[in-house]
């Protein structure tokens, strides 16, 4: 799989959760989910398990304190696809 | 703080004396690390649960007893004075709603703290509910972590509730009557990691909703 393959599913994952229509617009690799999207950190979670389910991945607690930005996001998933 | 809670503001814990002795048994009889999960409707809830739980003298004399809380930075501690303070009421400022790698570094406090023996309080639903009611849709992230992270931890749900409060506030209306009950749990998942987290809390939320069922159908009072 693709980094920018990941990169559209995961735009498509993170849409359902993102509060900022704007910013979901202009979205990128740079984009802060929590901050930009306006997703709240309850919801990050569901973000990341949709990851979960979507790519067939584990995500531990302390992987998911990486994720920051959408960038972020796919660096995990391309490190766990592998 | 107790002195303002009783005379000052004149609440009422009821049952207390029976509820201290309870929970003093449960102290006794645990023999692994407790997170006390409650819902949270007022910002002196942390107080409240203390203070229904252990009185005032119980907690002088059982500092190590008292538990650790999780209260919001800028409400808190965003004074040097304050911080000084919340440190010596054994809390542990956390910034709700940020980042996950910043709040990890104080929920990884509290997991070393349960590990020591210690106790801490956590509010389940990560903020004070804003329709007054357990939020099932709104579960902390951080509940779950540390119960996940600790092994053997049980959660004592706290369910509290002033008896004129019916929704979310600064503080609860003077004068007010505290109805509280405390349940001891282990969380249980199939799952692992990040999705084996948000299992617990999940499981914790329920479990409150269920103490919050049975005040109301105690109470009278429909939902």
């Amino acid at each position: 799989m693709t980094k920018d393959e990941i990169l559209e599913r995961v735009i498509e994952i993170v849409r359902l959760y993102a509060k900022d229509d704007d910013a979901m617009e202009a979205i990128s690799l740079e984009t802060n989910i929590l901050q930009d999207l306006k997703v709240n950190s309850a919801r990050l979670v569901d973000v990341i398990l949709a990851f979960e389910d979507e790519f067939d991945i584990e995500v531990e607690d302390e992987d998911a304190d990486a994720v920051d930005t959408v960038g972020d996001a796919v660096e995990l998933i391309l490190a766990k696809v592998g | 703080m107790v002195f303002m809670l009783r005379f000052g503001l004149r609440y009422r814990i009821r049952n207390a004396a029976e509820l201290r002795s309870r929970y003093r048994a449960l102290v006794r009889e645990s023999d692994g690390p407790v997170l006390i999960c409650a819902n949270h409707l007022t910002m002196i809830d942390s107080a409240l649960v203390a203070w229904a739980l252990g009185g005032s003298w119980w907690w002088v004399f059982n500092y190590r007893r008292m538990p650790w809380n999780l209260p919001e930075y800028n409400n808190f501690a965003s004074h040097w004075f304050n911080r000084a303070l919340a440190w010596i009421a054994k809390c542990l400022p956390i910034v709700r709603g940020g980042k996950r790698s910043e709040v990890s570094g104080v929920l990884k406090c509290i997991q070393h703290l349960l590990s020591k023996g210690e106790t801490a309080l956590i509010f389940a639903e990560g903020g004070r509910s804003r329709t007054g009611r357990i939020q099932l849709d709104s579960i902390a992230d951080g509940v779950g972590r540390i119960i996940s992270s600790v092994p053997g931890c049980q959660a004592l749900c706290v369910y509290l509730r002033g008896d004129r409060q019916e929704s979310w506030s600064t503080i609860p209306a003077r004068g007010d009557s505290f109805y509280v009950d405390f349940e001891l749990f282990e969380p249980n998942s199939e799952h692992s990691g990040l999705r084996r987290s948000r299992d617990f809390a999940v499981q914790v939320v329920e479990h409150l909703a269920r103490m919050e069922e049975r005040y109301f159908s105690q109470s009278g009072v429909t939902a």
